[in-house]
């Protein structure tokens, strides 16, 4: 058994010594800022500061201001999680299931409003439905009335995050909805069902392995959420776990230490949801989806069809028409005034935007960041997958583990593990871009191995092995056949980190410098300073950036489209 | 050019596929490797390519030492000159049809590829074919260009996977004939894994019979066809009847007491329990009214028996004969009725005896 296993790995060639810089790269990406957080969670000092050893920071979690963020974290995460599902699902079975008239439209939409930045989101809510807003400056012009509406409140971050989390249940539903098997439906409606009790008793059921999924994941991503509640949260003084974390470090009196207990805290609840998840989609795969999606007949909508009609309309203005307007009304705006007619307009925020030194260092940042580092992320994780999926040598699942390990952790508590972790190290990366690829790439480690290895899986084996017996060397075939028949699915996972890197706050917040800034800071920062209108400016700029770089991408890539 | 096989042994985890099977293939010889699926055929073969590495025993192929469980020598399969056919097929979609012919050439660092291409292509009649996608072609075509590719690099050695399995029957049957001119033209050592007794028959200059990760029998087609060692190599290839009888002085008969007589080069150690082989189309059935008829001789055997059904198969009839309790297989060009009794007739000489080894 060990000259097998020693012949396996010498077999591997070049594959071998890459398999270790692969297996070290990510063991250390990995296990640096975790273990860094965990000996931070025992000091009663900041990073790089002299004090002693405590256990005060495990101790203080009992308190009860952490108590009641921990019951708000959950109260918010819960609530959201079930409307959006309800929302989502409603959604996919509308457009994939009925006679619903526009169902191309609104898939591009929701498609686009997933790619909506949630921090962008929370900000334009804020100018909405804040005290001084426009939903109650305009109540107050144009009928006298006081409306106290406050998006600064609990039912406020919920409802934005609701907004933000709709199009991700959508997507991840829509597959399971297109590849259910028809005939399950088809039977359900010859043993005599209507069309709406089939699908409470047979579609729902049915889909109950892809909706647990799927909730599980919302509520992850919701425990995670960083940009709006700190936006809402704040000014209302709610706090959540993720706001916490960052109130801690970035106001006096800071408190790295309890920080670093609470982000662990919050780290073991998602990997937990994470570990569920997992297991749940491993279970349902079989269920639902047979793969031999037939035609189906449409429900038809009936006297339902306007309802269905304004409910999707409802949604798109809230969380994607709405948002965009107001945005781009207050970019134009001098000051900020709830009635159009009364406004002031200019374009000086857009000039400033391009005289800004700052802006073009975030901008050509953002570039370098999100270009360079989805490149290097699709790499590793397609190299990941490519031994993982294919080889199985030695240790493998520890590389899976591994690479699974930082997708629990969300961003902020990565970012503070950083902080921590080159607090202790002699690493002269500190402040340099490095570490933001560095704490992206950890994060979104898994979007490239999950979209390279469902595509490793696919390929035979055969058609590696017949390289090999025509001549070719492990690594010759890897280069001649492997890569070249999984390139669509590289491209997209180069699509999708290059869209989460460019949107992504969270995991940058804490380890920024002003040489390092990305556009998502700068953004934050106007709006930090009470300028909407430069905020408003620079997101606009920003999503406009964005979507021209998407369709680039889409266009250069073939394999980018099927997202 | 030839391989050898020495004691061969191959475990995954705690199940031993293949226990130590050892046997040569000569130059130009084109050997099956037959048995039931889990028989261990295909991991011998991909030992040989150097897929799977041995535990035990060693492969030589031009007396070159490729695999060797004790010293630790591997060869990969990239530098073991092979020519191989898979199951799937396994042409790159990516790639045109010359592109994959030409595959083997390129990555030894041919440059111009183009009169082998033409060469391996001739000879599987598909230069015509030559620019086009792998998606574009008929399964049958498909396997042809795999044909095609495995021989462009002039290989020391010929190795097929199950070649045959995806086809339909009518491709199956040319498509068999091809394989075997490719073979006969290139003159190499041929290793062919195969689970259809047709294949094997047809084609092989030699046929190795595995069970159970062990070689049951090795023998020309005819051989082990007509004098099987033992019930699995008879029942495995061909129909098969099995008679299970006793030895009764200086003969063996039936539990009913009626006598068979066997031929007799088979009766070696006669106190082993046996059985008797014997093959549908050797049986020949009377029914009552014929029988009148026949003049009977001592050579020849005799069972009676009620018909449990008669089926039709295009050639011939089939009929299940429920003689004392043992269900025995008949062919005739002719229906008979179920429940009729009907007798059936066979030669001493098409008897053999067994191992009851089931």
């Amino acid at each position: 058994m060990t000259t097998a296993l020693q012949a396996k790995r010498l077999n591997l060639n070049i594959l071998g010594p890459l398999y270790a810089v692969v297996f070290a790269a990510v063991a250390l990406m990995a296990l640096i800022p975790i273990s860094a957080l965990v000996l931070g969670s025992f000091r009663d000092s900041p990073p790089g500061q002299p004090g002693e050893w405590t256990l005060e920071n495990w101790i203080n979690l009992s308190s009860p201001g952490v108590v009641e963020t921990l019951i708000n974290t959950f109260q918010v995460s819960g609530i959201t999680t079930i409307v959006s599902m309800v929302i989502g699902t409603m959604l996919a079975l509308i457009i994939h299931r009925t006679d619903f008239r526009w169902p191309n439209t609104m898939t591009g939409l929701l498609g686009l409003s997933f790619y909506f930045p949630s921090f962008i989101l929370g900000m334009a809510w804020i100018v909405i439905g804040s005290p001084g807003g426009l939903i109650n400056d305009l109540a107050r012009e144009l009928f006298e009335l006081e409306l106290d509406l406050d998006i600064y409140s609990l039912g406020g971050i919920v409802l934005v995050m609701i907004l933000h989390q709709v199009p991700f249940v959508y997507l991840t539903m829509r597959g399971p909805v297109l590849g259910m098997d028809p005939s399950y439906e088809e039977a359900a409606r010859t043993a005599g069902a209507s069309a709406f009790t089939m699908l409470y008793k047979v579609t729902l059921p049915m889909l109950f392995y892809a909706l647990a999924s799927s909730a599980l994941l919302c509520l992850i991503m919701c425990l995670e959420q960083f940009g709006i509640p700190v936006l809402l949260g704040v000014p209302g003084r709610i706090t959540l776990l993720a706001t916490q974390i960052y109130l801690l470090c970035r106001f006096p009196p800071t408190a790295y230490g309890l920080a670093a207990a609470v982000g662990l805290t919050l780290a073991g609840i998602t990997a937990l949801a994470i570990l569920l998840q997992r297991r749940l989609a491993r279970g349902g795969q079989a269920v639902v989806t047979t793969g031999k999606a037939g035609r189906i007949t449409p429900i038809n909508l009936g006297i339902w069809r306007w309802p269905v009609n304004i409910f999707c309309g409802l949604y798109l203005v809230m969380g994607l028409i709405l948002p965009t307007v107001i945005l781009l009304y207050t970019s134009l705006t001098k000051f900020f005034t709830g009635n159009p007619l009364h406004a002031a307009y200019t374009l000086r925020n857009y000039l400033q935007i391009w005289e800004s030194e700052g802006v073009q260092t975030a901008t050509l940042n953002t570039l370098i960041v999100s270009g360079g580092g989805a490149l290097i992320g699709v790499l590793l994780g397609a190299a990941c997958s490519y031994f993982t999926v294919r080889h199985k040598p030695f240790g493998y699942r520890w590389l899976d583990a591994l690479v699974m390990l930082p997708f629990g952790v969300p961003g902020i508590v990565l970012g503070l593990g950083l902080l921590w972790a080159y607090a202790y190290l002699p690493l002269p990366i500190y402040g340099t871009m490095t570490v933001i690829v560095l704490a992206y790439v950890t994060r979104f480690l898994p979007y490239a191995t999950e979209t390279a290895g469902s595509r490793f899986v696919q390929l035979d084996k055969s058609l590696e092995e017949a390289a090999w017996t025509a001549g070719a060397s492990k690594q010759t075939g890897a280069w001649r056949i492997i890569l070249p028949l999984s390139l669509p699915s590289l491209q997209s996972g180069y699509f999708l980190l290059f869209m989460a890197f460019f949107r992504e706050i969270s995991a940058t917040i804490l380890i920024f410098t002003a040489s390092t800034s990305v556009l998502s800071v700068s953004i934050w920062s106007y709006f930090e300073q009470a300028d909407w209108g430069m905020a408003s400016a620079l997101s606009i700029f920003a999503m406009v950036m964005m979507l021209i770089i998407m369709s680039a991408l889409m266009w250069a890539m073939p394999g980018a489209r099927k997202r | 050019m030839s391989i050898s096989v020495r004691n061969l042994v191959k475990t995954y985890g705690s199940v031993q596929v293949i226990k130590d099977i050892s046997f040569d293939v000569s130059d130009g010889e084109f050997v099956t490797l037959l048995g039931p699926s889990g028989c261990g055929k295909t991991t011998s073969l991909r030992c040989i390519a150097g897929l799977e590495n041995v535990d035990e025993g060693q492969i030589t192929i031009n007396d070159r030492v490729v695999s060797d469980g004790k010293t630790g020598v591997f060869v990969p399969p990239d530098q073991r000159n092979l020519g191989m056919v898979f199951q799937s097929y396994a042409i790159w979609p990516h790639l045109t049809v010359a592109q994959n012919v030409a595959f083997p050439l390129t990555v030894r660092g041919q440059k111009d590829t183009a009169s082998d291409v033409k060469w391996a292509l001739d000879i599987v009649g598909l230069n015509h074919l030559a620019n086009r996608r792998p998606s574009e072609l008929s399964g049958g075509q498909q396997q042809r260009v795999a044909l095609a590719r495995a021989i462009a690099g002039r290989p020391q050695v010929l190795l097929f996977d199950e070649p045959l399995s995806n086809l339909d029957a009518r491709l199956r049957d040319r498509t068999r004939l091809e394989i075997s001119r490719i073979h006969k033209e290139l003159k190499v050592p041929a290793i062919y894994v195969t689970h259809d007794q047709t294949e094997a028959l047809s084609m092989s200059d030699r046929v190795i019979v595995m069970n159970g990760g062990e070689i049951a029998q090795t023998g020309t087609a005819i051989e082990v066809y007509n004098r099987p060692v033992n019930r699995f190599v008879a029942d495995f290839i061909g129909n098969a009847n099995f008679l299970k009888v006793k030895r009764e002085g200086d003969h063996w008969q039936m539990k009913d007491g009626t006598r068979i007589d066997v031929c007799l080069e088979t009766l070696l150690n006669p106190d082993e329990p046996k059985a008797v082989l014997i093959r549908p189309e050797a049986i020949e059935v009377q029914t009552a009214i014929s029988q009148a008829g026949s003049n009977l001789s001592d050579s020849l055997n005799q069972l009676s028996g009620t018909v449990v059904s008669s089926m039709f198969l295009g050639h011939h009839y089939e009929h299940i004969v429920d003689v004392a309790d043992t269900l025995v297989r008949a062919h005739s060009r002719s229906p008979i009725e179920t429940g009729h009794t009907i007798r059936l007739r066979f030669a001493a000489a098409d008897c053999r005896l067994v191992h009851d080894n089931s």
